[in-house]
């Protein structure tokens, strides 16, 4: 064995990328890298993504974070789902919570035996089974360790990259204050070997992190990576956000997605206050006009001025090229819709750890990142389509645009399966599970003709006793908790 | 008519063809599961033998035998079988070698790398011993040990005897609604434009109709094939072997809880050890070996009493191009054939019949539902192809025309990219859709002589001393718990004898 080629990393670029990749290496790899990371305080963060999905609990664990700890430098609140408003159709409202369905068996999922119900005139709302959706819709949350319940946060994410730093920088992580003048490549391999800081500053490394954002620094600018463009299929390219006050008196564990006529709106509650922001597509609405509509729809006073965001949806072709990669935005833009920033980020940089290059990028390493990254994009892209597809509106052009689009292939298998025969199936590398999938085809209003029978080998006595069991401890659970709030002020409140 | 809306279901009248193990698991599955709902036909022909060489499984088959409700210890008895820890291969590297693809886990992993990482940084560094003395499965199958209780984790398969295991499913699931036809089938009935089979007529003239068809007709491929044309996709140019002879032999007073795989002059002999006898064949390519010399090499290699003449079965190893076409769905060899060099056989109809259950088409819709279980099985054959052609490729003989032509034959890129990945990084998994696990690839790659160059220094963090305490204690545990273990003969006989044995 040779000695080590990656020793010294560099991470260029802060934020939540650029610190989550610092934490994780010098938490598990510290003794055996030097990790220095860039930033300027110059250079403001995107920070949209500000709700995020379950695995980031698993990051955290990995981290070794503790949550209360965690959740009060954060002003963090708990997410249990993502309410759907206006959808499939103007006024219609479905929860997609990070909870499964009922109860499956081997031979066929729990939707099933609620199709058959629903074939026979009873069995109410899938969602009626389904406990994290349920104590979404009643504000209720507590938790305990190792509670079985399937969550998330919502958090000020400038306050998780500070967090994050602090942490870093007390296990070894240097951080240089600067910005980036130039990209030195050796003149024949082209890898890599110094950022050159406007300063004059040199930083050498063996191995580069591009958390550079949108820009792409290093691996676009430098390494002409490539960017696969999906705005044919997910075409929003701006987003317009603020803060307001909280006004409420209770704290939603959700966040808010409502489709407006050119696009959606979020609301993402925290403890101290609420970020909104509107997604959209210049194709057929103004920014003015965008501005307009968020400011139309605000639960209280604005805290912090609007700000503008554009972005090109897609996937960079390589996240990984020579001796750099790309984390976060630098690697791909997908909407908010299912708050997927945060966990590509951090499922970029476990998967880097994992795979990381000791003895130097040799390439079926980079191949097999690569696919994997690709995959992981691909699955979300095609769960967002879902949503946009599975559209009954035609009272805009763009929702009109947005029902008649063509959908990738691997979408479409799946919808096609649904429709005809119920089935939903887990694929290969999915992040999303079937129940996701379930709770939101059904909440677009889009249809099953027909349902695996083997629901029908129960009578429909029992059938019906079954589903008020599973309804009736759902309910039983969710009454015994406290609220959301009352929740936070207990455990992680801001004294 | 339990249930609701029955009227509803246009799919009602399943007709097996053919019996054997294939036959009689998709009866026996669907039976305890959808038999309610359905009308169950196998028919079957005492005259027609059955292949039968599967008498080697993988652990999966436990979990099969869970979803049915069948006893471990009713069917071990009623099929003379053992335990199988693990499959050991002799010669297959080099003449000489030998190393055991075992079941179980490798030492301790944590998210960020695998075990072997920590073994290899420890070979690098001078010590370390063998990758297999952190595997319990592989102690224990080394040390011909075996036990099973509620609290071990132990990982394990069987042997058994495939003639008597289509009988057992027969006893007990025929019971449950599967109404039996004797006969041979005569002609295949098809819709004149659709070309859906409608009916088999037998040769006594009996007609059997049906709505879905499941074909265990073996290599023929009655309905698939001779009715259908589904097509074959021939896969010798990777897996040479085409011909196997089969014998038994008598009863060993030990029997080691592991499959033997011992590479010969152009292919591999199996010894398989049952309670009552000791199955052996060997697998052979016709292109370098004759059937005489075969049979010569082979008979000169059974240790024991000859109990039956050897046997020919001829191959060809590769996959039907639709596995469901029409309302026909091809399980076992009438769907494909891999050698059972890593005893997939029996897996691969026991997945079939789950899916076809997952995937029922009660309302008709065969299409979406035959384009989703073929993707998914076709998958399964490739990934195992794949698995089955490393063992190949790896090989570094160059004694004979055969294994020189194994090592420097092409192979799927799926493959090739694998083995790359893990000569240069030693990074190794398990895709979502593959059914061996990082273990079983890094077994029989190390096993086979490819020592990643490079690999996780995840080993590096602990420091030597720290590392090899910690390696030595993991020995150490693995040892202490085998020589705890009453051996395999004294497990079985205390546990599932069989009656006659």
């Amino acid at each position: 064995m040779e000695a080590q080629k990656a020793r010294k990393i560099v991470i260029a670029g802060g934020g939540t990328s650029g610190w989550c990749a610092a934490a994780a290496l010098a938490r598990h790899l510290g003794p055996l890298l030097e990790i220095t990371l860039i930033e300027s305080d110059d250079i403001g963060t995107v920070g949209v993504g500000e709700a995020t999905f379950p695995t980031i609990r698993t990051f955290h664990g990995i981290l070794g974070l503790d949550e209360r700890e965690f959740l009060r430098a954060t002003r963090g609140s708990i997410k249990l789902a993502i309410s759907f408003e206006n959808w499939a159709r103007k006024g219609d409202r479905y929860i997609h919570s990070f909870g499964v369905n009922g109860k499956s068996t081997w031979l066929s999922e729990f939707h099933h035996f609620w199709l058959a119900a629903k074939a026979a005139g009873f069995g109410d709302e899938l969602g009626d089974y389904c406990f994290e959706l349920q104590a979404a819709k009643a504000h209720r949350f507590v938790t305990s360790e190792n509670s079985p319940i399937s969550y998330a946060y919502h958090f000020d994410a400038t306050l998780y990259a500070r967090y994050l730093r602090t942490r870093c920088e007390a296990q070894g992580v240097t951080r240089i204050e600067g910005k980036i003048g130039r990209v030195k490549q050796h003149p024949e391999t082209g890898f890599i070997e110094a950022l050159v800081m406007e300063s004059g500053e040199r930083i050498e490394g063996d191995f580069f992190i591009d958390c550079t954002g949108f820009r792409g620094i290093l691996i676009e600018q430098t390494l002409k990576a490539g960017y696969e463009d999906w705005s044919r299929w997910l075409r929003n390219d701006s987003a317009v956000a603020l803060q307001t006050d909280c006004p409420l008196d209770d704290i939603p564990p959700y966040t808010r997605a409502i489709a407006h006529d050119s696009g959606w709106q979020w609301k993402i509650p925290l403890q101290h206050r609420q970020g909104t922001g509107h997604v959209y597509s210049t194709a057929y609405t103004t920014d003015d006009e965008a501005r307009k509509v968020l400011l139309d729809n605000l639960d209280g006073d604005i805290r912090v001025e609007l700000r503008l965001l554009k972005f090109l949806t897609g996937r960079r072709k390589s996240a990984w090229v020579k001796n750099c990669v790309a984390i976060g935005l630098a690697g791909g833009f997908i909407e908010p819709l299912e708050s997927t920033s945060i966990h590509l980020i951090q499922s970029g940089v476990t998967r880097l750890l994992r795979m990381f290059p000791f003895d130097g990028c040799c390439e079926s390493l980079v191949r097999q990142y690569n696919e994997q990254s690709r995959l992981e994009y691909e699955r979300v892209r095609d769960f967002i389509i879902l949503h946009y597809k599975a559209t009954q509106r035609d009272d805009t052009p763009y929702w009109r645009d947005c029902r008649d689009m063509e959908v990738p292939d691997t979408l479409a298998q799946r919808l096609e399966l649904f429709h005809e025969s119920g089935h939903v199936f887990p694929d290969a590398d999915d992040v999303f599970r079937i129940d996701s999938w379930l709770q939101v085809m059904v909440g677009q209003r889009f249809e099953a003709k027909s349902f695996h029978p083997v629901a029908r080998i129960l009578s429909e006595d029992r059938l019906r006793r079954m589903l008020e069991t599973l309804k009736g401890n759902i309910a039983t659970a969710v009454a015994q908790m406290p609220t959301h709030r009352e929740f936070l002020e207990k455990y992680c409140a801001v004294e | 008519m339990t249930g609701r809306g029955l009227q509803n279901q246009p799919v009602k009248r399943v007709v097996i063809a053919g019996g054997g193990t294939a036959g009689w698991t998709v009866a026996a599955a669907l039976a305890q599961h959808l038999g309610e709902l359905l009308d169950i036909t196998l028919v079957e022909s005492d005259e027609i033998g059955t292949v039968g060489v599967g008498e080697a499984t993988i652990p999966t088959i436990r979990t099969f035998h869970a979803l049915l409700g069948i006893d471990e210890r009713e069917v071990m008895r009623a099929t003379q079988a053992t335990f199988k820890l693990g499959i050991a291969f002799e010669n297959w590297a080099h003449p000489g070698d030998r190393y055991i693809h075992a079941f179980g886990t490798i030492g301790k992993s944590t998210w960020m790398g695998d075990f072997h990482n920590m073994w290899l940084m420890a070979k690098a560094r001078g010590f370390g011993g063998k990758l297999g003395d952190y595997c319990f499965e592989w102690q224990a199958a080394e040390a011909g040990k075996f036990a099973v209780s509620d609290k071990s984790q132990i990982n394990y398969a069987y042997h058994l005897d495939a003639g008597l295991y289509a009988g057992f499913l027969r006893k007990k699931f025929q019971p449950k609604g599967i109404t039996r036809i004797e006969g041979k089938i005569a002609e295949v009935e098809q819709d004149g434009e659709s070309g859906y089979v409608t009916a088999l007529v037998l040769e006594n003239g009996t007609r059997v109709e049906g709505d879905l068809f499941v074909d265990c007709t073996g290599f023929r491929g009655l309905l698939i094939e001779q009715a259908l044309g589904a097509g074959y996709e021939d896969w010798r140019h990777w897996l040479p072997t085409d011909s196997a002879l089969a014998v038994q032999t008598g009863p060993t007073q030990q029997f080691p809880p592991y499959t033997r795989s011992i590479a010969r002059s152009a292919g591999w002999q199996w010894r398989i050890p049952l309670q009552s006898r000791v199955g052996n064949g060997l697998v052979f390519c016709s292109e370098h070996q004759s059937e005489d010399e075969a049979r010569a090499e082979l008979l000169g290699n059974l240790a024991g009493e000859q109990l039956t003449e050897p046997r020919l079965i001829r191959y060809v190893t590769g996959r039907r191009r639709k596995i469901w076409d029409k309302n026909v769905v091809a399980v076992g060899l009438a769907s494909g054939f891999l050698e059972p060099l890593e005893s997939t056989s029996i897996h691969l109809i026991q997945i079939g019949a789950m899916r076809l259950m997952q995937l029922f088409p009660f309302g008709g819709d065969f299409e979406t539902l035959a384009a989703r279980y073929n993707r998914l099985s076709h998958n399964d054959f490739e990934r195992i192809r794949d698995f089955i052609v490393l063992h190949y490729k790896l090989t570094e003989r160059d004694d004979a025309p055969f294994w020189r032509g194994c090592r420097d034959m092409a192979i799927p890129d799926s493959l090739a990219e694998r083995i790359a990945l893990f000569r240069d990084s030693g990074y190794a998994y398990q895709a979502p859709d593959d059914l061996f696990s990082v273990t079983s690839w890094v077994f029989v790659m190390v096993g086979q002589g490819l020592m990643p160059t490079n690999f996780h220094h995840m080993g590096a963090l602990l420091g030597d001393q720290r590392l090899r305490r910690a390696l030595d204690s993991l020995k150490s545990n693995i040892a202490k718990a085998v020589a705890s273990m009453p051996t395999h003969r004294a497990f079985v006989d205390g546990y599932c004898a069989a009656e006659s044995s």
